[in-house]
């Protein structure tokens, strides 16, 4: 009895796991394939030739160059900011005492319950007076509008967790304010910065919705908006080139994971239980 | 010469006073308990001198200087916190040599001084573990030792054994005796364990609801107490207190019971008072008291045994291990009539003549001067 419903289990998380595992399979396999064996029927599992054609072509023929710094630029910018400022924000809301502190925390949960859908346009228009319609910077405000209020939160409930007796001590001991901030504070902080810092990346990496819409200059376009632009028209899909190219956008995230998996693990565990 | 003055101090949190108008003067080289049940205001207090929290009004004098404005890390002062409030990034000798780096010594002068406190406190062993890595007894030396290494002016000290168990806490407690009168620095030690006041204590400030009680040695606290708060907060079982009135002919009633008080000793003005009686001024043998015994505590070198009478209620008595009714039985006891405290029936003040050793304070009375000013 014992037995089956473990046999059971082993089933439907491994069944799980395929489901997941499968399409980023196929990508790596497809990104390999040469162009005449891609349609084949029926398909083969593992390239019977492997090439990295498409690799050199989407390298040498097309912006992607441009688009991955573009990337690069828009998510590690978006990550300080946000980062930043929710560090300082969260620091505000946990330590000082001041009226309607509570309330101007939920007030900024409530902002992330707001589809933004409903955001773009008048954002795009906020943009366009600014004078920044497309530009990195504009996506950068744009992402950090929604990133922000989850990094507060998140921040917030590891600030609350490092006792207060420790800045105190710093005081006595004859650090500044900022110098107490930098020497004690941010040592104990850095797992939910690191966490925050990830999901705010991740989700700069990958934004599509208001990048499509706020920039269409191959100058400010990033990877998510310009490999479509680039490689799907109305009547050809590049398989080869789209594959090769996802391959090369998640393998920045897979390395980062890789290296900060357990501070990220731990930092939704905060996020969950305290606060 | 650190003396330590507040003066008519107060702070408050939004409505609520968690401090009234503080006058409290410790003079240099002295230990001073703040001693007082849960929320009373000592740790608010000790902040204020540490400079982590600010008066609503009033001064702070640490020496000669007014330090009202003047930040914690300019205070010259070190503070051992309840929690500990050790780096937990940071190994035992980071620790105890950060305040040598927040002010600019030297590194080549840093390690000689850390290894120094290090050795006083038996820390060598340790010192390049983590706090976690530490036993609380261990980490409370470190504690110490961060506060030790900078030879401060003041020693500021939050309730610092009560996370140790019995027998580490009387340990700590004879080092600390010993390295006061080593280093002969002020120390101002907040506790609410009346035990390591009345141990340690050059003077103890018994505070109450944010308001102090009495400043007085652990002498004068006991033998003296200056108003039913203090009368009952210290001592261990605590003072028997009993409510009734005095007559014009200066007798005490409750109840059944009643006894003459000498004029000469009490302020024997009628009307209504509690009458004082410590355990041990209690015997059982012989007196005019009938009483029953409720329960008999041996603790082995003595007998803590609890009467009920008629008039005085619930008595605690203390007797030598001798003496030991049996639970039921109804015993004669007698009172030591020279061991008498007298309080005031409204507000509770101290009654007896005696008082030319006890340092009162005036309760409220210098805040509602202030406030019709
Ligand atoms: N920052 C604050 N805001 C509001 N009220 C406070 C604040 N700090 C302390 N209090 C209140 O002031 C009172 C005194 O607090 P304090 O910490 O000084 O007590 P304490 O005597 O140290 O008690 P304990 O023995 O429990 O440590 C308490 O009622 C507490 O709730
Ligand atoms: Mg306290």
């Amino acid at each position: 009895m014992k037995m089956s419903r473990r046999i059971l289990f082993n089933v439907i998380a491994w069944g799980l796991v395929l489901a997941v595992a499968f399409p980023l399979f196929w990508m790596i396999v497809t990104s390999l394939k040469p162009g005449f064996e891609l349609f084949r029927r029926p398909p083969t599992m593992l390239p019977e030739t492997v090439t990295f054609e498409h690799y050199w072509r989407l390298l040498s023929e097309t912006p992607f160059l441009l688009y991955f710094r573009n990337s690069v630029i828009l998510a590690s910018a978006t990550t300080v900011v946000v980062v930043g400022i929710g560090t300082l924000g969260a620091y505000s809301l946990v330590r000082f005492r001041y009226r309607g502190r509570e309330s101007l925390a939920f007030l900024v949960l409530f902002t992330y319950l707001l589809p933004s859908v409903v955001l773009i346009i008048p954002l795009y228009l906020f943009m366009v007076k600014l004078g920044l319609s497309n530009t990195i910077t504009s996506l950068v405000i744009a992402y950090t509008t929604f990133a922000l209020p989850y990094a507060l939160w998140l921040l917030r409930s590891f600030m609350a967790g490092i006792p207060e007796d420790l800045e105190s001590a710093a005081l006595v001991d004859g650090a500044s304010r900022l110098g107490a901030f930098r020497d004690v504070i941010l040592p104990q902080l850095l797992p939910g910065i690191i966490s925050t810092a990830l999901f705010t990346f991740i989700l700069a990496w990958n934004e599509y919705l208001y990048a499509l819409v706020l920039v269409n200059s191959d100058g400010a376009r990033p990877l998510t908006t310009g490999v479509m632009t680039m490689l799907i028209s109305a009547f050809n899909i590049e398989w080869s080139l789209l594959m090769a190219a996802s391959v090369m956008m998640s393998v920045p995230l897979i390395i980062v994971f890789a290296f900060l998996q357990s501070y990220l693990t731990r930092g939704f565990g905060a996020g969950a239980v305290k606060g | 010469m650190t003396d330590v003055i507040l003066d008519q101090v107060e702070k408050r949190f939004g409505s609520f006073t968690a401090v009234h108008c503080l006058d409290l003067h410790i003079k240099s080289g002295e230990f001073v308990a703040l001693l007082g049940p849960s929320g009373c205001g000592k740790t608010t207090t000790l902040r204020m001198l540490a400079g982590l929290e600010f008066p609503t009004s009033g001064d702070i004098r640490i020496g000669e200087r007014t330090v009202n404005d003047v930040p914690p890390g300019k205070r010259d002062i070190a503070m051992v916190f309840q929690s500990y409030a050790l780096y937990p990034h940071m190994t035992v000798e980071q620790n105890i040599a950060y305040p040598l780096k927040k002010r600019g010594v030297p590194l080549a002068e840093r390690g000689a001084m850390v290894s120094k406190v290090a050795e006083l406190l038996q820390l060598d062993e340790l010192k390049d573990r983590k706090p976690k890595q530490l036993s609380g007894g261990q980490q409370q030396r470190v504690a110490l030792g961060r506060a030790l290494v900078r030879d401060p002016k003041v020693f500021l000290l939050d309730e610092p054994l009560s996370n140790l168990d019995a027998k580490l806490r009387a340990y700590m407690r004879a080092e600390l005796i010993e390295l006061h009168a080593r280093l002969g620095r002020t120390m101002v030690y907040v506790t609410h364990d009346q035990l390591e006041a009345m141990t340690m204590a050059d003077r103890i400030a018994i505070m109450n609801e944010g308001r102090l009680q009495q400043l007085g040695t652990p002498d004068e606290v006991y033998n003296c107490p200056a108003n039913r708060f203090v009368a009952g907060f210290i001592g261990q079982p605590s003072m028997n207190i009993a409510d009734g009135t005095l007559d014009e002919t200066a007798r005490f009633r409750a109840g059944s019971f009643e006894i003459g008080l000498d004029p000469e000793r009490f302020d024997t003005r009628p009307g209504p008072v509690a009458l004082g009686l410590r355990p041990e001024a209690i015997s059982i043998g012989a007196g005019p008291i009938a009483a029953r015994v409720r329960v008999v505590e041996p603790t082995g070198h003595e007998n803590i045994i609890i009467l009920e009478t008629d008039g005085l209620g619930a008595l605690t008595a203390r007797t030598a291990v001798q003496v030991r009714p049996t639970v039921g039985e109804t015993v004669q006891c007698g009172i030591d009539a020279d061991a008498l405290h007298l309080f005031d029936g409204a507000d509770g003040r101290r009654r007896n003549r005696d008082d030319s050793m006890v340092t009162q304070t005036p309760v409220g009375e210098r805040a509602k001067v202030k406030e019709s000013q």
